[in-house]
């Protein structure tokens, strides 16, 4: 897979950060033969492994695709061939999703609780079940108040009011 | 004797009435979770842990307990109804199901499925009273440098069986571990990898990394599905909702060889239901007389992987109480459960805590009953939750999730950190990474460290512990084989052909 060759770059990549990160921390071996340095150290060794063997997984499935090729002439369902429209939409898609919860968590103390998800819920409710206003209210709300006041008051959770008066 | 008599006493613990009500709720909110698709055990199991914080710990552990058994009986009414597994052991169930259910067979499809997981879950937890305590014995033995290889077995065992790639099963496992060492360590005083916020030295929750990969992402994806547009509409329940006298007799060989098979598949680290029933499935289509059937409707193909992805949550149970070692997502946050009420599972629980391990083990019985009830008379009430509008039932996740983390420490920080992981979970999802090695790890990657420099310590650095004893030596054998198995398999099956 395309992605595949990506995820051992990207896994090199994170190897050589994670080895920076590592010798910032300082050494203190009182009382313990390896120090704290000793795990993250292994575990950058065990990122090149996992990223040497994914490299050998891709080019062992590139090998078995020129095979099959050989044999078909032919190679219906070609993963790595370029991501059609529907795949482009998933990542605004995502993107999106992230932006508007990202707002939500922004408005999250100063709204409060309450309010915020009930908007916030409202908003998702309107776009993923159009043409239903009354139960995206409804069900918005009811479910903002009724969590809001459940864990406030029965849970005792701290969980901001906000513009809430209670 | 005295085991006898911790069973005895454990079933006075379960059957307390506000022990009762939890078990209820438990099993309740399984089969509620196990028929909505969209979040699984692993994610309501975390999504609960904030709400059990006041109660007591045998309570709140006996009703996560009981989501994470009752998801199995949930799991299958999607899969017969609308092809689409509630939960993924449900997976093979939704081929004859289905089939079954198109046939105008869905109410004997949903009560061999009820009958069959009622069976098998209920010998599933005779073997895991069998089980429990002559393994605790054993795992008394067990020094650092055991626990150490005990665990490294357990993640190479789970890297190397989840999703198709042992090498993208590795890298997960790998990544829970370095978020495992943000923080402070605990043995030196330093902080690693806290990049000056204080939110980190007390390292990164599970919770926070459990509802970002499972509940966020999968909802992340629910919605992206409603956005393309691909959902199959829900069959109704036709046909009375019970089976035939040739339909029983049928499903009674694939139930009870479902309910060893998946026990046994259970305690191993790694498999999991899944496995457990799609082995069950050939195992019952390689001995059914009439194969050809399987597919089409046989009723064999729905009672036999019930019954093994039933008796595998008892199973899975196994290594968890005993030795302290999960063997898959769900248990790995069953875990971090017992650790955030103070308990730390393994054998000593059934030396310190008989009450709790045992009242924990014997609701399970009570729970299977509860189950059998609510899956099948009940069934009826159930199955309108598939009508919820997932417009409506995705967005309420994200709030509960929301919810659920703000309410355990009420820090912004572990907000935007539960949405980072959901992106990832998302991310991962789209390149086949699976995200259970990565849990698993992260829960055990404490313990892990702790053993690994206490036996070092012990041993004046020497290296060598690991494998100076028989246990070790042969856990560390186990490990290299699982780890190497799925890439040697791959190259012997390319090689015998030119050899012939």
């Amino acid at each position: 897979m395309k992605s595949d060759k990506f995820i051992v770059l990207a896994t090199v990549l994170l190897a050589a950060i994670y080895w920076f990160a590592t010798e910032q921390i300082k050494e203190s071996l009182i009382g313990d033969p390896i120090g704290p340095k000793a795990i993250p150290r292994l575990l950058i060794i065990g990122l090149l492994i996992a990223a040497f063997l994914l490299w050998l997984e891709t080019l062992a499935g590139t090998k078995a695709k020129a095979r099959e090729q050989a044999s078909n002439q032919a190679v219906p369902g070609d993963s790595s061939a370029p991501e059609g429209p529907k795949g482009i939409r998933g990542y605004f898609f995502i993107a999106a999703m992230v932006l508007s919860t990202l707002g939500y968590f922004f408005v999250f103390n100063w709204l409060g609780y309450a309010v915020a998800t009930a908007l916030y819920l409202f908003a998702l409710m309107t776009i993923f079940n159009p043409g239903k206003s009354t139960a995206n209210v409804l069900t918005a709300t009811g479910f903002s108040l009724g969590s809001y006041l459940a864990f406030s008051r029965f849970f005792g959770v701290q969980i901001p009011a906000g513009v809430l008066p209670f | 004797m005295e085991t006898f008599n911790h069973i005895i006493n454990g079933f006075g613990v379960a059957l307390m009435p506000i022990n009762l009500w939890y078990t209820f709720v438990g099993v309740l909110i399984g089969t509620i979770v196990g028929i909505l698709p969209g979040i699984g055990p692993s994610a309501s199991i975390a999504l609960l842990i904030p709400v059990t914080y006041g109660m007591d710990p045998a309570s709140g552990l006996i009703m996560m307990a009981g989501v994470y058994y009752g998801t199995k009986y949930g799991g299958s009414t999607t899969a017969i109804l609308i092809r689409t597994p509630g939960e993924a052991a449900s997976v093979m169930t939704s081929i004859d199901g289905y089939e079954m259910a198109r046939n105008g067979r869905a109410g004997a499809a949903l009560a061999i499925s009820a009958i069959g997981s009622f069976i098998a879950g209920t010998l599933g937890v005779v073997a895991l009273t069998l089980f429990a305590v002559p393994l605790a014995s054993t795992a008394l033995k067990f020094g650092p440098a055991e626990y150490f290889t005990l665990m490294l077995f357990a993640l190479t065992a789970v890297a190397s069986l989840s999703g198709k790639s042992p090498a993208k099963g590795l890298l997960s496992t790998i990544l829970g571990l370095m978020i495992a060492t943000i923080g402070i360590d605990l043995q030196s005083g330093q902080q690693r990898f806290t990049a000056g916020i204080a939110e980190f030295q007390d390292g990164i929750g599970f919770i926070v990394v459990v509802v970002g990969m499972f509940a966020l992402a999968e909802v992340f994806r629910g919605l992206e599905k409603i956005h393309t547009g691909t959902s199959d509409p829900a069959m109704r329940i036709t046909g009375k909702l019970w089976i035939t006298k040739e339909e029983w007799r049928r499903s009674k060989g694939p139930i009870w060889r479902g309910s060893i098979l998946g026990f046994l598949i259970g305690i191993l680290p790694g498999a999991g239901g899944t496995i457990a029933s799609l082995l069950s499935y050939s195992t019952e289509k390689r001995l059914s007389k009439n194969p050809e059937e399987f597919g089409k409707g046989a009723i064999e193909g729905v009672a036999g992987p019930e019954a093994a992805n039933n008796s595998d949550t008892a199973g899975a149970m196994v290594p968890l109480l005993t030795l302290g070692v999960p063997g898959g997502g769900a248990t790995a946050v069953m875990m971090g459960a017992f650790i955030m009420h103070g308990i730390q599972p393994g054998p000593l629980l059934f030396q310190n805590r008989p009450d709790l391990v045992w009242g924990l083990i014997d609701s399970m019985y009570i729970g299977n009953v509860m189950l059998l009830i609510l899956n099948l008379p009940l069934i009826g009430v159930f199955v309108r939750l598939l009508y919820i509008p997932s417009g409506i039932l995705y967005p309420l996740i994200i709030a509960i999730s929301v919810l659920g983390t703000f309410a355990i420490n009420g820090s912004m920080v572990e907000l935007y950190l539960v949405l980072f992981f959901g992106v990832l979970g998302y991310i991962f999802d789209k390149v086949e990474i699976p995200i259970p090695p990565l849990v698993l790890s992260l829960v055990l990657a404490g313990i892990m460290e702790q053993s690994f420099r206490q036996a070092l310590t012990l041993s004046d650095g020497n290296p060598t512990v690991f494998v100076s004893s028989g246990i070790s030596a042969t856990l560390v054998f186990f490990s290299a084989v699982s780890l190497a198995l799925p890439f040697l398999i791959p190259r012997l099956k390319l090689v015998k052909p030119e050899q012939d």
